[in-house]
């Protein structure tokens, strides 16, 4: 008999309305992207950018290849030239194919003296091909773009020294007790 | 809608082409549909539109990196698929990761749990009709993307786990964060409930339609909420537990006819349990270590070469094993199994000792769920059938591989 009447009275269906009734008053959860954006959570993988070490003006990396042995998509093209009397290696070409890559963060969190990251700049769509295929000097713009927000702060990359992970399990350069970079005053 | 290419065959009898791009077959699954009048005499679904394959290509790569790969196979639930694919290597390795990421990663894949039901709630629910829910359900996924936001950096191919542990501590801000969303999440639930639940036109949508036998049901080898709703009790979790299964109590909701209704009500009851899973997990969260000192290191070398490299010098991560096997991977198979939210998500890894696998097999649910189509459509409208493809939650990234 009751389930009768509440079938009768449409008790179902007006519950739902009742429901959605409320929801008018309540603030919208969209953001209106291109006008408003939302906040991204620092350790965000976006963009790639070689970091540009401001003692030198020049990229942090030693050519050692981890990144390229390591990266799932191959997206990453490395050359070095090695010095015969000092048996250091220097970079050449340095070459990432962003369309390729997967975002993953092996090559950060496997990078010896923190040289390559992944920014949390997300915002790098292009009308070519060419212009997502980052060469050594598009990534070291890349970078200065990015660092220009943390202007007087200091950079801290969760993947360059991985919380929570026993120091001696990390490469040599990560063992530092924090992994950061300072920018200039 | 799709190109639909429609033949006629006899005067009752037509064929239907449905897909591969259709909105309703969740990617690209195409159905040959075989009609008299308006009820489905014979449905064969037709796959490998989203074959990438995953499987032969992981023989390429190391055990690490292969991690990453399995994000791709179901799209909206990557976290256990990784989590599946390292407990596979892992048992491989015969190392345990610490408590504590164990018990993170409880947290994570119940997490995952949750956004993949309310993403099959908002896109079935839309599918039959129900706007409303689709559009509720998504404000709750986004909340639950941004918490992987923060805990990883990624919000859907996240590569959280890591071999022997979890590549991240998360911080005690983001799981109080995570424990309080826990409790509105209880109270949303019961919003698609009220939407739902009694809602006569759902209740004429889904009761009795695809409705599917105990025995049929596991002789199809259906997993996941789409055996259990037929009265089956049968959970990865509860009878091959891994990871904090067993440190925590939960329930696993049954369904008594089989139906798309049954099927639906298990989910909604599963998605609570998560809720409860993941607030007893953060309760009981240990402190220490997320990552064994045994595990592997995701620059091992493939080739076997290198043996001992000085510590300080640029290789020194491709130290790789010391022992006098020559084993990076101890060689031997191994199939280990988790509880995706789709159904039993298995890895079958063959070893021959190189860095590499040498034969991967993923025993993906939605590839058989698919073959369960034709049997559940029999008999049925054709507006039925876009009901039946939704409650069986059907990832084409997961079937094709």
């Amino acid at each position: 008999m009751k389930t009768l009447l509440r079938k009768i009275l449409f008790v179902d269906l007006f519950k739902g309305m009742a429901l959605t009734f409320k929801t008018i008053f309540k603030k919208p959860v969209t953001v209106r992207y291109p006008k408003e954006k939302r906040a991204i959570e620092p350790g965000f993988r976006g963009r790639h950018a070689l970091v540009r070490e401001s003692e030198t003006d020049r990229e942090r990396c030693i050519a050692c290849t981890k990144c390229a042995v390591v990266c799932p998509s191959q997206c990453i093209h490395i050359e070095y030239v090695i010095n015969s009397e000092t048996a250091t290696r220097s970079l050449t070409k340095y070459e990432i194919d962003a369309l390729r890559c997967i975002f993953c963060g092996y090559c950060e969190e496997v990078c010896p003296v923190n040289a390559i990251v992944l920014t949390e700049f997300y915002e790098y769509a292009s009308y070519s091909r060419e212009e997502n295929y980052f060469d050594k000097e598009v990534l070291l713009k890349n970078w200065d773009e990015f660092i220009r927000q943390y202007e007087g702060r200091d950079y801290i990359n969760k993947f360059w020294y991985l919380p929570g992970i026993n120091r001696e399990r990390l490469p040599v350069g990560k063992r530092q007790p924090k992994a950061i970079f300072k920018t200039k005053e | 809608m799709g190109k639909l290419e429609i033949e006629k065959l006899s005067d009752s009898n037509f064929i239907l082409q449905m897909g591969p791009h259709h909105p309703a077959t969740h990617g690209v699954l195409r159905l040959f549909c075989e009609f008299e009048g308006e009820r489905v005499i014979k449905i064969t679904p037709d796959i490998g539109y989203l074959h990438r394959g995953i499987e032969k290509l992981s023989e390429t790569k190391t055990y690490p990196v292969a991690m990453t790969l399995t994000d791709r196979l179901d799209y909206i639930s990557s976290m256990i698929n990784n989590i599946g694919y390292c407990l596979a290597v892992e048992r491989l390795l015969n190392i345990e990761p610490p408590p504590r990421a164990k018990f993170i990663r409880t947290v994570v894949s119940e997490l995952t749990r949750l956004s993949s039901h309310l993403l099959w709630l908002a896109t079935h629910a839309l599918d039959i009709g129900a706007m409303t829910v689709f559009l509720y359900a998504f404000r709750e996924r986004e909340q639950i993307l941004q918490f992987f936001e923060k805990i990883c950096g990624a919000r859907l191919t996240v590569s959280y786990p890591r071999i022997g542990g979890v590549r991240f501590d998360i911080n005690s801000f983001v799981l109080d964060e995570i424990y309080k969303f826990m409790d509105t999440m209880l109270n949303r639930i019961d919003e698609y409930e009220t939407l739902l639940t009694e809602n006569r036109i759902w209740i004429a949508r889904t009761k009795n339609i695809g409705v599917i036998s105990a025995a049929e049901a596991v002789s199809l080898g259906l997993t996941g909420p789409a055996l259990r709703a037929s009265g089956v009790y049968y959970d990865v979790r509860k009878h091959m537990p891994y990871d904090a299964y067993n440190e925590v109590e939960f329930e696993v909701p049954l369904g008594e006819n089989g139906d798309t209704y049954d099927r639906y009500l298990c989910r909604i009851r599963e998605m609570r349990q998560s809720v409860f899973i993941v607030k007893q997990c953060i309760e009981k969260m240990p402190k220490g270590e997320i990552i064994t000192d045994k595990a592997i290191d995701i620059d091992i070398s493939p080739e076997r070469k290198r043996l001992f490299v000085a510590e300080d010098s640029l290789w020194s991560g491709f130290i790789a094993f010391l022992d006098e096997k020559r084993e990076l991977i101890p060689k031997g198979e191994i199939y280990s199994a988790v509880e995706a939210p789709k159904g039993e998500l298995g890895f079958y890894i063959v070893s021959d000792g190189g860095g590499k696998p040498y034969r991967m097999r993923i025993r993906a649910p939605s590839f058989i769920h698919i073959s369960a189509i034709p049997k559940l459509c029999e008999g049925h409208f054709l507006a039925d059938v876009i009901a039946i493809i939704g409650t069986l939650d059907i990832v084409m990234g997961e079937a094709d591989r």
